[in-house]
């Protein structure tokens, strides 16, 4: 190597997390990589070799980090939170879809809970700082129609960036660009993980189910300002703009259009109109 | 009768119930009447709760074979597990006799009829979709497709993906054999249980 790399900012100590994951099911589960593809590209892999519910993987670099629809996600060495977290959840496939609202909110509590910031979430599942992307989910599922096998809930927080590409610049934000400090990415981590484990143990408990979707609804409802009353132009299957009107039951977000509420199941939401 | 889909004939009052019915309890409904129908159980009674179902089907169905109905037993203590919900009470009146459809309809608000299915897929094993969402053919835009029609699989093979709100599900094959038909087109809506392929057992 002709380059001497920069140390990594705020290193983690897996004992000391694994310490502080006590309690959870991903204490003594921490995978730790230096550098990978993607690490939900890892976990989907190793959940297919039956490797345990609860493991975490973590990175400080991804070569080859996903967001939906392939879209890269920008993952330098050591600056962001790059972790995927596999699970085997007893819920039908189709619940799933609220573990993936509720990570949002996981995460939105672990940013607050570190640093006071109150991130906003843009449905489903972004995080958001004044306007600008600080964090996305991705979330994969293996199942059979009535059966989970896996699910992999993929997160990217950036952390420590001082600044983006220009092309990024207006789309995407730091802790460090909102604040000027550098966060511990391991506290978030532990934060995030703890949150997180009380979301699915929540979605997962036996004759809650109803209560516990309820209960996601109202947090995401109140904690967002994306969820009514906003105007979004969306890109599913079609381009369309409305404003948006709530969540139905299944989660997914109503947006009022001329034309009447449609239902967006997957689409890019953007604030705006057309 | 020719056959029509289940909802066909489902009146406003029945379809606002079934509106007020939370997902898996529809998709349970669904899976529920294409087991009845498949065996050939003329009339089917379930409560759970406050919620009552009341199937009967047209159409002149075969005589009940009466080990159909341990399967039934075993099919509704399936979906009690899965769902993680207490309660469920199944009342079988197997009928060899076709009930008439019009009865049927006018019975109960909470009534739905299905007409016997056309089989044109008989020895075709049929890949649905576990959740509701958008269906792409390949893993990201421009890239090929996983399979196509003609395509010989393994079981455990992926075939495709369903997105919904940034949650890829990748759908494996559950049978070997080959890809005879694709029901539905890359970017296409797809609701819980729709076709997405037809598998020819090897």
């Amino acid at each position: 190597m002709n380059f001497i790399s920069a140390p990594i900012a705020g290193a983690f100590e897996l004992e000391t997390l694994n310490r502080e994951l006590a309690g959870t099911p991903f204490a003594g589960r921490v995978r730790h990589f230096p550098t990978i593809d993607s690490t939900n590209t890892q976990a989907m892999r190793e959940a297919e070799q039956a490797q345990e519910s609860g493991t975490v993987y973590l990175a400080d670099e991804q070569t080859g980090g996903r967001g939906r629809s392939a879209h890269e996600w920008h993952s330098a060495a050591g600056s962001g939170l790059y972790v995927s977290i596999l699970l085997r959840p007893k819920i039908a496939p189709a619940d799933v879809l609220w573990l993936s609202l509720a990570a949002g909110l996981a995460v939105q509590d672990a940013v607050r809970d570190i640093t006071s910031l109150a991130p906003d979430i843009r449905w489903p599942n972004d995080l958001l700082l004044s306007g600008r992307k600080m964090g996305g989910i991705l979330t994969e599922l293996n199942a059979e129609v009535t059966r989970v096998r896996h699910a992999v809930i993929g997160i990217g927080l950036n952390v420590h960036q001082p600044s983006f590409p220009p092309e990024l610049a207006s789309l995407a934000t730091s802790l460090k660009i909102e604040t000027g400090q550098d966060w511990s990415r391991q506290d978030l981590l532990v934060a995030l993980l703890h949150h997180l484990n009380q979301e699915v143990e929540r979605l997962t408990a036996v004759h809650n189910l109803d209560v516990a979707t309820a209960d996601v609804r109202d947090r995401l409802s109140a904690g967002s300002t994306w969820i009514q009353g906003k105007q979004v132009t969306v890109t599913d299957t079609d381009t369309f703009s409305g404003v948006t009107d709530g969540l139905d039951a299944r989660g997914f977000l109503r947006v009022r259009t001329p034309h009447g509420i449609r239902v967006v199941l997957s689409g890019g939401v953007r604030e705006g109109a057309r | 009768m020719t056959a029509k889909k289940t909802d066909a004939r489902l009146s406003a009052k029945d379809k606002k119930r079934l509106a007020s019915m939370n997902p898996e309890e529809i998709a349970e409904l669904k899976e529920l009447i294409e087991f009845l129908k498949e065996n050939g159980i003329g009339e089917f009674d379930l409560e759970r709760g406050d919620l009552k179902v009341r199937l009967k089907f047209a159409g002149a169905g075969p005589q009940v074979d009466p080990s159909h109905l341990s399967q039934l037993a075993q099919f509704a203590a399936a979906q009690h597990a899965a769902a993680l919900q207490p309660a469920v009470v199944a009342h079988v009146h197997p009928v060899g006799a076709p009930a008439h459809p019009a009865a049927a309809a006018s019975s109960a608000p909470e009534t739905a009829t299905a007409a016997a299915p056309i089989d044109d897929e008989a020895g075709l094993h049929i890949v649905k979709s576990p959740i509701v969402g958008t269906f792409y053919e390949s893993p990201s835009p421009g890239s090929p497709a996983f399979v196509k029609p003609g395509d010989m699989v393994e079981v455990g093979q992926v075939l495709c993906i369903v997105e919904a709100m940034k949650l890829m599900n990748e759908i494996e094959s559950d049978a070997a054999g080959e890809i005879v038909k694709r029901f539905v087109t890359s970017g296409q809506p797809v609701e819980y249980g729709q076709k997405l392929f037809a598998v020819r057992p090897r």
